[in-house]
């Protein structure tokens, strides 16, 4: 099946250490999005010539100190601030996310204002990888733009600082309200996941990813190019994508969601 | 190799040996806490980045002339005498590996610490998640006795003279991309200790927490010990575990 290709460009910017970027380039490709990977070495001033950005998964900078915490500071990261400052889409899935985060991007009230902590699981401690679900919220996000609220979709987590978290309690739920959180924990029928392994990382509110009040900056910690072929999916899964077979798989959708918002802008 | 090794060797006598000295049950009495200041031995990258990024992006990060870290781990309960403890915890891979770190044990607020004069330790550590499960349960195991054992980072901090005291707040908490680097404040606590550092350290609700970094109080003013330390202001200068300075 051939998919009409975009004129759009997406930079897949890959820090020291990040390791999710061939997969992320390929899951852009099926979508009909041409990306390229732009290395840390680049000069940050050649960002400027693409019309969407993935900070994709892996351990950028060992994850020294935090995760995301270097990268934070990275001159390509303030280069990203301010293409996203202008209306350019940026997404962060995993150590993206956790970069995100970091820089103090999303939420984006100013400043760092929320945290993704170490996993609070019981009886158990660090990295944890397992296919969750995730219920699509009603948002302004453009990554989520291409899905019904209430949508659940399988995909997998794999992170060991995945908790969406906060000094202030009320910051997180107040996230949620305020539609700044596209996707959270779910049960396979779409309930709010309240406990571990649904919410697999203790995650406030359920929260999975987190955008920026005007949606055009996501930090995620699923990977959803990890579940571009339906039939990698696991065999846990139940529902709409249980079946498992061939063609393109769910994570797809956010990248649908992107491709969406670039011909519509 | 180095876990076979632990389990062998002279680390393993001198963890059996003071349990069968009566002297040592005096000691078993008297310490209630420790603290083990791991390092590595060879130079730190984790520091060594931490250091170039807080120098090349941060705003008090000009001031910063070394950096260095250590994982501080703090045992409190009916603790065995000194040559048992580090027996233990050499022999243990809960607490480090011999082949590359070192252990520096500390168990009266008077004993020497890793950190030298003039620097400043932060100690960062995750806000209720401190506690290390396996580390107590094999502790339990190997003495029969219970013991807390907490761990968390410290940091040693050396500040350019003439550096502001809020320096170490700009430095340590997380604000945004241009200040702070070392604590996230939305997960975890930093406690700053410019002079003695206490013992215990991380029940220490005496000690100098983020909110009060973050306002600039320090316990005894950092540019002052920084001056006595005899910086110069701007030099290349570079904390490697082994306590070496590079410039």
């Amino acid at each position: 099946m051939s998919v009409r290709r975009s004129a759009a460009r997406v930079a897949v910017v890959q820090l020291p250490g990040v390791n999710c970027e061939a997969e992320t380039v390929r899951a852009l490709s099926r979508v009909g999005l041409d990306s390229e990977v732009f290395r840390w070495t680049r000069p940050a001033a050649e960002l400027e010539r693409f019309q969407a950005y993935v900070l994709p998964g892996g351990f950028s900078y060992q994850d020294r100190v935090r995760a995301g915490a270097l990268a934070a500071k990275d001159p390509l990261i303030e280069s990203l601030a301010e293409a996203a400052e202008r209306g350019k889409p940026v997404l962060g899935i995993c150590n993206g996310a956790q970069v995100l985060v970091e820089a103090g991007l999303v939420p984006g009230g100013g400043g760092v204002e929320i945290a993704l902590a170490r996993n609070r699981m019981p009886d158990r401690s660090g990295y944890y990888a397992r296919w969750v679900y995730v219920r699509v919220e009603e948002t302004r996000c453009v990554f989520t733009s291409a899905l019904e609220p209430g949508t659940v979709l399988p995909l997998p987590v794999a992170h060991g600082e995945g908790r969406f978290t906060a000094r202030d309690p009320a910051r997180v739920p107040a996230l949620v309200r305020a539609g700044q959180a596209p996707l959270r924990y779910a049960t396979a029928r779409g309930a709010p996941a309240r406990d571990f392994p649904a919410n697999p990382n203790g995650s406030e509110a359920a929260v999975a990813a987190v955008c920026n009040e005007a949606g055009n900056l996501l930090a995620m910690m699923p990977h959803p190019e990890r579940a571009q072929d339906a039939g990698a999916l696991s065999r846990s899964i139940v529902g709409e994508w249980g079946a498992g077979g061939g063609g393109g798989g769910p994570g797809l959708a956010l990248f649908e969601g992107l491709k969406r918002h670039l011909e519509e802008a | 190799m180095a876990r076979a090794l632990k389990k062998t060797g002279r680390a393993a006598e001198v963890a059996r040996a003071p349990r069968a000295k009566g002297a040592e049950r005096t000691v078993r009495a008297a310490a209630r806490f420790a603290q083990a200041w791991i390092e590595p031995v060879a130079e730190d990258p984790e520091a060594v980045s931490a250091l170039a990024v807080a120098r090349g992006r941060l705003g008090a990060g000009r001031g910063l002339l070394g950096l260095r870290r250590m994982r501080v781990f703090e045992l409190s309960g009916a603790l065995p005498g000194r040559a048992a403890l580090e027996g233990l915890l050499h022999r243990s891979i809960q607490f480090y590996n011999p082949a590359k770190e070192r252990c520096t044990l500390r168990l009266a607020p008077g004993e020497a610490l890793p950190i030298p004069a003039g620097e400043i330790g932060v100690l960062v550590v995750e806000r209720g998640g401190e506690r290390r499960s396996a580390a107590e349960r094999w502790w339990r195991h190997e003495t029969g006795s219970a013991a807390e054992i907490r761990e968390g980072v410290a940091w040693a901090l050396e500040l350019a003279p003439g550096a502001r005291a809020e320096a170490v707040a700009d430095l340590a908490i997380l604000r945004g991309r241009e200040h702070g680097l070392l604590c996230n404040p939305h997960w975890q606590d930093a406690r700053v200790a410019t002079g003695k550092v206490p013992l215990p350290w991380f029940a220490d609700q005496a000690g100098a927490r983020a909110g009060a970094v973050a306002r600039g109080g320090t316990r005894s003013g950092s540019a002052t010990r920084a001056r006595r330390a005899g910086s110069k202001p701007g030099a290349k200068t570079r904390g490697t575990a082994s306590g070496r300075r590079e410039r």
